[in-house]
């Protein structure tokens, strides 16, 4: 069942109680995690996180955590899954499920007892109505009118009409359900962030803080980042959050702030969409952000002219491209932009794969992070591939690196992400070498067989 | 050369004082006890002479006075700064002394270390409302009522004040009461994290 109030039908339920969280593997999860942390450390509510990464793993947490547990909370899990039967669980035991995948278990939808959805209406239009898909039984009928058959014949001719019809008319529902659950679950797709959830949560609670929202962009970057949303729906998201970005970061308009410079400032700008390209150098930035490579397709040496010419049309020397972003002079630095901008139509590149509304974060004089190169460093920590670690190891891993206190970790998912990104463009330039693309009719596929050590062991949730 | 003795005591004492406790030596008592006997001995005979009407020996008496007077100060300090460390490791320790510290302690000293017990367990039995206040635990003030805590080792199930159980597996994170925590985090199978966010 759909909960329309967060706070009265979620928070006031469980003030006082104990709560079991289970969270998914992946950054939007583990945002909307440590904003629920943060809400209920501030009103003592005791809980228990429990990482899990698939069916069998939710269904063990639950096993094993579950004592005297009445409340259970699922982030990012649990919402395309029939909870009530795969768990069988007590009577007395409810569910918030504050989960982006779609769609939706018709089962978790329309029980209204024991599963409560913590979703927005808008994204749930399209559930198939609950008479399409739950109809009360005429079966003891039918089974009644079965034992009877064996009775005289009379009987049987005065029961057939009416049972015939019955059948009729449920056969006919039965389709027409099949069909409708059919057309319901054909394809996946993703809702509205978790951590954006969350995030309204507390501010209707006026319990938001400017971490909280930068924890909730991280959150809807993640999905645009991953291929999760489409670029109007991250639209849609970012303009909600730059409303709650420009009330927490008011600065004045004086020149001396008011806050220390330590505290976070987060301002809402068009990024480049190039990854992770101020801890590396402009040229590796634009040979391994997906956008760019696609289109300059620099695994041919075509393409990698076709790259230089670009950067030297725009009047960037390549010495300096090749070297660490920050190391470059401060002019061409701040003209990057801009010139992207004024050449990009020529080599066949869009505005829409330029520039990116999103947000960055500074505190202190050193750190300056922007959403996007957070949410990579973050999912290569989780997807880390050192065999003598387990996966949990790696959630706390990646739990640690949200906190803005660890900056040496950060650096490190930093190096990570870009050991991935540069695995990846590899991997991809072999296969297109190789010509192991096969084509079977509507899509393409290749079979990966011998994989660089980068990506080994990693559940990559990249879309080739 | 006179109050070497008791000078070894009081260095072998100021060696110790940041460490574990030494073993008590009891040798190195002795002996300064028998020089100060020595010592007090030769005094008496010099005095009785002087009075019998010697001269010239008072210079004497007066050195050998300061040295008696040198060693029971080094004596004392010895003795003293021992009982204060026994002292700190009640609030250490508890109320059980390990077997090693133990084995140090000279017996008058086991039995000074039962009798402040005794006194503190008398004590903190008093202040407090019902059933007096252990002073013991929480050295230093405490942040918060609630921690929060991540499991190092699988410990198996829990159970917290209010009857919940709680199954500590490695890796999960959990929510609690700092009170029940805190010989947990010392055994080392939780990690308290602190969040600076």
């Amino acid at each position: 069942m759909l909960i329309k109030d967060l706070k009265r039908d979620f928070y006031d339920a469980i003030q006082h109680q104990r709560v079991l969280i289970l969270v998914a593997f992946d950054v939007d999860a583990l945002c909307a995690c440590r904003i629920l942390q943060y809400l209920l450390q501030c009103d003592h509510i005791l809980y228990t996180i429990v990482p899990v990464s698939g069916k069998e793993e939710l269904e063990k947490a639950f096993v094993d955590n579950s004592e005297g547990v009445q409340h259970v909370v699922m982030i990012n899990c649990g919402a395309t899954i029939d909870v009530v039967e795969l768990l069988q669980p007590d009577e007395t035991v409810t569910f918030y499920i504050c989960d982006s995948h779609r769609p939706v278990e018709v089962s978790n939808m329309y029980n209204a007892v024991q599963v409560k959805l913590l979703m927005k209406a808008d994204d749930l239009t399209d559930v198939p109505e609950f008479d399409e898909v739950f109809r009360e039984d005429d079966e003891s009928d039918e089974s009644g009118n079965e034992s009877e058959d064996s009775d005289g014949l009379s009987k049987r001719r005065k029961m057939t009409d009416e049972s015939i019809a019955r059948r009729q008319d449920r056969r006919k529902w039965e389709e027409n359900r099949n069909k409708v659950i059919f057309d319901y679950t054909k394809f996946s797709s993703y809702g509205t962030a978790a951590s954006l959830i969350m995030f309204e949560m507390v501010w209707k609670m006026s319990k938001d803080t400017n971490d909280l929202v930068w924890l909730a962009v991280i959150g809807v970057t993640d999905q645009f980042v991953h291929f999760k949303t489409p670029r109007d729906k991250y639209m849609e998201d970012v303009m909600a959050l730059q409303s709650h970005v420009s009330r927490h970061n008011h600065r004045g308009e004086e020149d001396e702030s008011l806050l220390s410079v330590n505290c976070l400032r987060i301002v809402f700008d068009e990024e480049l969409q190039l990854s992770l390209y101020r801890h590396w150098s402009l040229f590796d930035s634009l040979c391994h952000s997906i956008n760019t490579a696609c289109k300059f397709r620099v695994w041919t040496l075509k393409g990698q002219k076709r790259l230089h010419e670009f950067l030297a049309e725009m009047g960037m020397p390549l010495t300096q491209c090749k070297q660490q972003y920050t190391a470059m002079d401060s002019q061409l630095r701040t003209s990057v932009k801009t010139m992207m901008q004024e050449h990009m139509t020529k080599y066949g590149l869009t505005m829409q794969d330029i520039v990116l509304p999103s947000f960055w974060a500074q505190y202190g004089y050193k750190t300056k992070l922007c959403a996007s190169d957070v949410v990579l460093a973050c999912a290569a920590v989780l997807e880390g591939v050192d065999k003598n670690k387990s996966a949990t190891d790696y959630f706390l891993d990646a739990q640690d690196i949200l906190q803005r206190s660890n900056t040496g970790w950060l650096e490190k998912g930093v190096v990570l992400a870009k050991r991935q990104l540069t695995a990846l463009v590899n991997q991809v330039q072999t296969f297109l070498d190789m010509h192991q693309v096969i084509s079977a009719g509507p899509f393409l596929y290749v079979f990966v067989q011998e994989v660089c050590s980068a990506l080994l062991c990693s559940q990559s949730k990249v879309v080739f | 050369m006179l109050a070497e003795k008791a000078l070894e005591l009081v260095r072998q004492q100021h060696r110790c004082i940041e460490g574990a406790l030494g073993p008590f030596n009891e040798d190195g008592i002795r002996q300064v006890l028998e020089e100060m006997r020595a010592l007090f001995e030769q005094n008496q005979r010099d005095t009785s002479a002087t009075v019998a009407g010697e001269a010239g020996l008072f210079s004497s008496i007066q050195l050998r006075h300061t040295a008696l007077e040198r060693n029971k100060r080094c004596v004392l300090a010895y003795l003293n700064s021992r009982l204060e460390h026994i002292g700190q490791m009640r609030w250490e320790f508890g109320s059980v002394l390990p077997a090693d510290v133990k084995y140090n302690l000279c017996e008058e000293e086991v039995q000074w270390f039962n009798n402040y017990n005794r006194m503190l367990a008398n004590y903190m039995r008093a202040i407090g409302d019902t059933g007096g206040l252990d002073l013991t635990q929480d050295m230093k003030p405490p942040k918060s009522l609630y921690i929060e805590v991540r499991c190092k080792v699988d410990h198996g199930e829990f159970e917290t004040q209010d009857g919940d159980i709680i199954v500590l597996k490695k890796n999960s994170q959990h929510f609690l009461l700092r009170s029940e925590c805190e010989h947990l985090i010392r055994q080392g199978i939780l990690e308290h994290i602190v969040n600076r966010m």
